[in-house]
């Protein structure tokens, strides 16, 4: 049978890949939809920005990285977290602000970090991501590990001099970097057609030394096929690319926001352009995949957010005595 | 009213070539200066309206507000602008057909294209038997030609005014119909059948996984996968045939090619067979699932349960001869005079 059905595998998309790629799409998804009914109970304290809509930009990269290979992230990080590895119980649980949590309860959604996992950490710095990639990169290039450094920014932080220097810095230093600008079309409620100047983030890239491509974020064999040749010229001394996702966010840039600014772009995303359903439909069309396999993986991650959820809001809160702790790192 | 239609693609040259070949960046404000030298030459030789594309990409931008600084200074040869809205802009191929029909519903005599293989293809749709002109400004341009547009304005004026009429000046371009299930595509210049598995990133660079290439036209000079049969059957644009090659992947092949495939990349290529391709001849694909590219773009997922067919056909767009409009002009004399004293002449220029 596999002889007859078109080639995934020589792209390193096998069946497993496959499945493994759903999975984490649709944890992605499921854990954003569930953190955005939780948020309007008001139990969880803070800020959140969720990243629905965007799945396949994160997934299709990070299945490219493995444990020597360093992710920076944005606000709209729990994505990128979950693509990276980062366990999503923790993760469920620092949302809430409860000692369980990935940073103990003391960092929120803003600061969910990992660095046993190579996540840098969600970042509510805008452009605060690709010079700390520049820091893993430069790292990874002068110990010789071959890892790779991938910075995640928006197009707000396309505009901001950090990541404008990071471009620079990289080209300048052959940096094994994948620069990933991930153009939702709004920074807030900015539109990006308004404020990036060259209209494609990735035609900033020529201007940096560095190859600039642009990718359709709502397929994921799309961003994946892109991905893996970026990281692949990195791994293998070429020297960074920049790769901007173009798509949407199907919430606004925080829950609370009235969104007064948008079109109805996300009803029409959601129909006939979603990065779950395109990955559904054509991964069990072309014979890889049954739709039965999906449905399963589908129950089972409803399984895992409502565990995480409960578990969350049955874990304690940090203590008057847990002030003090983690204020240090201790070398 | 003389008028003729531009339509700029804003993202023709942006995809993943850029990374995994050479592939150069065509820069939008080298659009906006194409449009803006289009529109004096042409305004210069008698075009007095002009049908302009709208972008969100800065493109038309650029050409309004170049448009409003001439304000102070009036030029009788400079053309009307008049910018065609499309509500809404999608961003996609489609909105290049919307505005071929727009333009042609508003009497545009010719279309000038800025744009790759995949703006044409996109056009040719829509097209009819208004002459099309496209200039080069995509990835591979097997199809569109690189001309000047100073010079181009010139041949699109000559040919939109009836100055030269329209059987010296155009062309019928070949076109080769693919159909796949309910789903029927064009392409330019060439088909190519691989078992790569998805559209992805859509440009096709892997030559260990192509099995068939069905080309319109191959010319040795070209880039792009229509190299590979030109290396073994040059085909004419205006020949009456066209060339299928079955390509051997990774077996071993009696022959190979080295075709230059796409910006930066030269590769080796294992040819099975070579064949001519007749008009109306529909060629059934033996590759059992895979994708199909039109012109360098993996453009359609089939199957198992799925079979591809191409045929060739003659009634493609009707594409502008640049050369051959420009030597008629010369012929007849119809950008010179004859006359013992110089007479001024206003120098026309874009300000």
């Amino acid at each position: 049978m596999s002889q007859t059905l078109p080639s995934y595998a020589g792209s390193g998309l096998d069946d497993k890949s496959l499945l493994e790629a759903y999975r984490i799409m649709r944890t992605i998804r499921e854990f954003e939809e569930r953190v955005h009914r939780e948020f309007a109970t008001g139990e969880i304290p803070g800020f959140v920005h969720l990243y629905a809509g965007e799945e396949a930009s994160a997934v299709g990269v990070c299945m490219h990285l493995d444990g020597r290979d360093a992710i920076a992230s944005t606000h709209r990080g729990h994505g990128h977290c979950i693509a990276k590895g980062v366990d999503v119980k923790a993760m469920m649980a620092e949302i809430y602000g409860r000692q369980t949590g990935s940073c103990h309860g003391k960092g929120g959604s803003m600061h969910i970090a990992d660095l046993s996992k190579g996540m840098l950490g969600a970042n509510g710095i805008v452009g605060g991501g690709p010079p700390l990639i520049c820091g893993t990169a430069l790292a990874a290039k002068l110990q010789g590990t071959g890892g790779v450094g991938v910075a995640f920014f928006g197009d707000g932080a396309s505009n901001q001099g950090t990541t404008l220097e990071a471009l620079n810095l990289a080209t300048v230093w052959n940096l094994p970097a994948v620069f990933v600008a991930e153009n939702n079309g709004y920074a807030e409620a900015t539109s990006s057609t308004w404020s990036v100047a060259s209209d494609n983030i990735a035609d900033r890239a020529a201007g940096f030394g560095m190859p600039g491509v642009i990718i359709d974020g709502f397929d994921f064999f799309a961003v994946y096929e892109a991905a893996g040749e970026a990281i692949q010229r990195a791994r293998e001394g070429g020297g960074p690319t920049l790769i901007e996702v173009k798509f949407t966010r199907y919430f606004g840039h925080f829950e609370g926001d009235q969104q007064t600014y948008r079109g109805d772009e996300v009803a029409r995303a959601r129909e006939t352009l979603d990065c779950l359903l395109q990955f559904r439909r054509r991964a069990v069309d072309a014979g890889h995949l049954g739709t039965g396999q999906l449905d399963d993986i589908d129950a089972e991650v409803g399984t895992l957010i409502d565990a995480a959820v409960a578990e969350a809001r049955a874990a304690p809160k940090p203590t008057d005595a847990d002030l003090t702790t983690d204020v240090y790192v201790s070398y | 009213m003389t008028t003729v239609g531009i339509i700029a693609n804003p993202m023709s040259g942006r995809d993943i070539r850029r990374l995994v070949a050479r592939a150069s960046v065509f820069p939008n404000a080298e659009k906006t200066s194409m449009i803006l030298r289009l529109a004096a030459a042409a305004g210069a030789l008698g075009v007095q309206r002009l049908l302009l594309s709208t972008d969100t990409f800065g493109i038309a931008a650029g050409v309004l507000r170049a448009d409003r600084h001439r304000v102070g200074r009036q030029d009788p040869c400079w053309p009307r602008l008049e910018f065609c809205d499309l509500e809404p802009p999608t961003s996609t191929a489609a909105d290049t057909r919307a505005l071929v029909r727009q333009m042609r519903a508003h009497g545009a005599g010719l279309i000038v294209l800025l744009g790759g293989d995949g703006t044409v293809r996109a056009a040719a749709a829509e097209l009819g038997d208004t002459p099309v002109l496209p200039l080069s400004t995509g990835t591979n341009n097997a199809f569109p030609q690189m001309w000047e547009a100073t010079v181009a304005g010139v041949a699109a004026a000559l040919v939109a005014t009836g100055a030269v009429d329209a059987g010296v000046a155009t062309r019928r371009a070949k076109v080769l119909h693919v159909q796949c299930g309910h789903r029927e595509e064009l392409a330019l210049v060439d088909v190519c059948v691989s078992t790569v598995g998805y559209v992805g990133a859509r440009a096709l660079w892997q030559t260990a996984a192509l099995r068939e290439l069905y080309c319109a036209f191959a010319e040795p000079h070209a880039i792009g996968l229509s190299s590979i049969a030109a290396q073994l059957r040059p085909t004419a644009r205006d020949s009456l045939r066209g060339v299928a090659v079955r390509l051997a992947g990774d077996d071993p092949a009696p022959r190979s090619v080295l075709a230059p495939i796409a910006p930066g990349t030269l590769a080796h290529v294992g040819v099975l067979d070579v064949s001519d391709m007749a008009f109306h001849e529909r060629w059934v694909s033996q590759v059992p699932a895979g994708t199909v590219a039109v012109d360098g773009e993996r453009e359609i997922e089939f199957g198992r349960h799925e079979q591809v067919s191409v045929t060739l056909s003659d009634r493609g767009p009707l594409v502008v001869d640049v050369p051959a409009v420009l030597r008629a002009a010369a012929e007849r004399r119809l950008l010179a005079t004859e006359s013992a004293l110089p007479t001024p002449v206003p120098r026309v220029a874009m300000r």
